[in-house]
């Protein structure tokens, strides 16, 4: 890696900037600031998140060029004045209060900066991870609520016992007050017990993605060799949870996988810039759920397209990537990206080397939807399936699949994750630096869908993760195919699903 | 061919001097022989030790302070001017208002913005977060104090920021500071950038710098035809300080390597007719023009 060389890229990015704000004295058009600091700021980012250049010269290079933009920019622009600099003054200059770029920049050096916590070896005692498929209805009632709970995966690690689950309640209608609303599922008159008489609490921890999804931890943490859980709700049935792997497979779920260790990993060799620049390229594939789904029904027809403004600079985080040593010449990985852009109609880019044709499968997949001119007509059923899977160690960070929910018009993997860096600042164009990985799934019919981060939090050291999927399943799939990578390896696992469903 | 400078850096260029405010009135400050002299304040650190001792410490002398703090600040080259044509214009209301928004808490709401919402916060965490919260507090203090500074080096002048950029430039010309690189290459090639395009008509961003390092004075060389053109140029890292902070660039059509004999009015410099020709050494004359903010010290080099 070349650090001397990824700085010396940023501060000659900053020269040729400078450069606009005295387009006066050059007689040349300047646009304004927006595009010199979007592209300088991508470029910033990038060279940050391949760590080849640091947060606090990042800090220095843009609070510079912020105050030299600033100390160029007045409203207006009088005659030199004969008195000098001394004299009257001659114009209001721009200054932003503290410089946009510097306060952005030292919002990510501080957040980086957040110790972390350390990861446990294991569950509770130093054992290994238990990964539990459950899938099993849990139904409730007391005098003003009722519903049912969907326990799709148990999962006991370093952090703790936790289900993950949805679930839903239904309204009741009294005669004297009309309809009663639901609340929050009372987790508090739940009881669980253990195969020892050990009692548990249910304690919620949710998460940002689908409304009525999240996790409930086990409190006390139980031993790690319990055989079975019991969970008695209200003015309901006791319905025990098998967690001996031993035991008979449960409805609406997959068989449970071990560490990982036994599922063939790959190596994929990819050069930090290129992993960089994959993720970019899926960041660009998944997309579409940000925008309204009018606009995204649309976005196929549209030209230059709603994306534009979001591949500003993406050649420019090449040519830095490449000045850092990042990135080789001869990598096909920028001719892909560019045949991204180009099929999703996103112009603007300055990439220079010509669209690649030899683009992943999942890719051309996701641009065959969105090619389609009604790529999201079919409405997903709601549903859900465990899968509880670990994988294999990739590039530091352990991931176990959880559960496959269908909701909401959208399908969402939940995955709990060790080895990420906390509050690890947003990569360029909005890449998710928290998720340094690529995750895909195909479907039994083939298809591809690209899981793109949307919330996650964070309990000792590990981070529990929904991962929405895009597009989203448009069947309950009989099995998926999940694809992980990292940029040294990759691991690929096929698990069947058996889907439960909501009312 | 050569060119080994015994004397100082400084040595084509003449004094000058402007007006800032200071108490009530108005002081000069003035720049001579590398150094920035206060004729109004002839003891100015006996004026430093009362201040320390709680009393007011004068506008000239509180401007001395910060051109000492920034002589081998690296920032200087990338915020001040790139040539006569960059217009820079700084006024002390300006410098003034800046303070004073400093004072009002700029830091704090700064600060404030980067809090985030939690719902429970454990004792432990919470003394980190305050001990982060202090952090960027004195970072935040810190970055107002260098912009501050900044702003009122730069309401000097054009000739006083030229200077400053020059005595920064020598600080790191001998240098064997790898880190200094980066910032040395992009402040060449901001400012050669700007003289190749009066050279030759060369667009700026063509315009390739490299350090030379070693005898001899570097090389400069045209390559390439039309968008491919370049115009790559190797030059030390005191050519920033000696040739473009003297106003010597670009004289009499030439583009100026090197100073073989410095002096004011009158020096012989190195100088290069076109892009891989062999450098010629030309007698020039220098006279004083005003700076393109009024102020005088920019000079005017003529063969």
């Amino acid at each position: 890696m070349n650090r001397e060389g990824a700085e010396t890229y940023l501060r000659l990015m900053a020269e040729a900037e400078l450069r606009g704000p005295m387009a006066p004295v050059r007689r040349q058009p300047w646009a304004g600031p927006g595009g010199s600091i979007a592209r300088l700021a991508a470029v910033a980012q990038a060279l940050t998140a391949v760590r080849a250049i640091d947060h606090e010269t990042v800090e220095d290079i843009l609070a510079d060029f912020d105050l030299a933009v600033s100390v160029r920019q007045r409203a207006d622009r009088p005659a030199p004045n004969p008195l000098g600099a001394a004299g009257p003054r001659p114009g209001r200059l721009l200054f932003p209060p503290p410089g946009m770029l510097a306060r952005r920049s030292m919002a990510a050096v501080l957040s980086s900066r957040e110790p972390a916590s350390a990861p446990q070896p294991g569950p509770g005692s130093g054992g290994p991870d238990r990964l539990v498929p459950v899938g099993l209805t849990v139904p409730y009632r007391d005098e003003s609520l009722s519903g049912e709970m969907f326990l799709m995966a148990f999962a006991h690690t370093a952090a703790g016992a936790r289900f993950t689950m949805v679930w839903q309640t239904h309204s009741r209608y009294d005669p004297d007050q009309g309809p009663v609303h639901p609340g929050v599922l009372p987790f508090g008159r739940f009881t669980v017990t253990d195969n020892r008489g050990g009692r548990y609490q249910l304690h919620l921890a949710r998460s940002r993605g689908p409304e009525w999804a999240g996790d409930v931890s086990l409190r006390p943490e139980p031993p790690d060799d319990i055989r079975w859980l019991d969970i008695s709700a209200p003015d309901g049935p006791v319905v025990r949870i098998e967690l001996d792997p031993g035991g008979a497979e449960p409805p609406g779920g997959t068989e449970a996988a071990g560490d990982g260790a036994e599922l063939p990993v790959t190596e994929t060799k990819l050069s930090p810039g290129e992993h960089l620049l994959v993720m970019l390229a899926e960041r660009l594939l998944t997309v579409a759920p940000e925008f309204p789904h009018d606009l995204r029904m649309q976005l196929a027809a549209i030209s230059p397209g709603p994306l534009h403004t979001m591949a500003t600079g993406m050649g420019d985080v090449i040519a830095a990537l490449e000045a850092a040593d990042v990135l080789s010449p001869l990598s096909p990985v920028p001719g892909r990206l560019a045949a991204v852009c180009a099929g999703m109609r996103v112009s603007g880019h300055g990439i220079t080397a010509p669209p690649a044709q030899d683009l992943p499968e999942p890719w051309l997949s996701l641009l065959a939807h969105y090619q389609r001119r009604k790529p999201d007509t079919v409405t997903v059923r709601d549903g859900y399936a465990a899968v509880a899977a670990a994988l294999p160690e990739l590039d530091g960070i352990r991931l176990a699949l959880l559960s496959l929910l269908n909701t909401d018009g959208g399908s969402w993997l939940q995955v709990l994750a060790r080895g990420l860096e906390p509050e690890t600042p947003r990569g360029p164009f909005g890449i998710d630096g928290h998720f340094p990985l690529s995750v895909w799934i195909r479907d039994s019919g083939g298809r591809w869908h690209a899981c793109r981060p949307a919330g996650s939090h964070r309990h000792n050291g590990e981070d529990v993760l929904k991962l929405q999927l895009v597009p989203p399943l448009t069947r309950s799939t009989a099995w998926i195919e999940v694809l992980a990578a990292g940029p040294s390896a990759q691991v690929r696992v096929q698990l069947p699903l058996r889907w439960g469903y909501l009312h | 061919m050569t060119i080994t400078p015994n004397d100082p850096w400084y040595s084509c260029l003449p004094s000058c001097q402007t007006q800032v405010p200071c108490g009530q009135g108005r002081h000069t400050v003035r720049w001579e022989a590398g150094q920035l002299r206060l004729p109004e304040h002839p003891d100015a650190e006996a004026e430093l030790v009362l201040a320390a001792l709680g009393g007011e410490k004068a506008g000239c002398v509180v401007l001395a302070e910060a051109w000492g703090r920034h002589t081998s600040d690296l920032s200087v080259l990338a915020v001040g001017p790139r040539g006569p044509a960059d217009e820079i214009v700084v006024s002390w209301q300006d410098v003034e208002e800046a303070a004073q928004a400093g004072q009002r808490g700029g830091a704090a709401a700064f600060s404030s913005s980067l809090r985030r919402p939690r719902l429970a916060v454990p004792p432990a965490a919470a003394a980190g977060h305050s001990a982060r919260q202090r952090q960027i507090q004195q970072e935040m203090e810190r970055a107002a104090e260098r912009r501050n500074d900044m702003l009122s080096l730069l309401a000097l002048g054009h000739g006083f920021a030229v200077r400053l950029a020059g005595q920064v430039a020598a600080a790191h010309a001998d240098s064997a500071d790898a880190t200094a690189r980066p910032a040395l290459v992009a402040a060449i090639t901001g400012r050669l950038a700007l003289v190749a395009e009066q050279w030759l008509g060369i667009d700026p961003d063509q315009v390739l710098v490299s350090l030379h390092h070693g005898p001899g004075w570097g090389r400069a060389e045209l390559t390439g035809k039309e968008r491919g053109r370049r115009l790559r140029v190797s030059l030390p890292a005191s050519w920033l300080a000696r040739v473009w902070a003297c106003g010597l660039a670009l004289t009499g059509r030439h583009l100026v390597v090197a100073v073989d004999r410095a002096g004011w009015p009158d020096a012989r410099v190195l100088a290069l007719r076109a892009p891989g020709a062999e450098p010629v050494l030309l007698d020039v004359h220098a006279r004083q023009s005003d700076g393109p903010d009024g102020t005088a010290g920019a000079p005017h080099w003529e063969v």
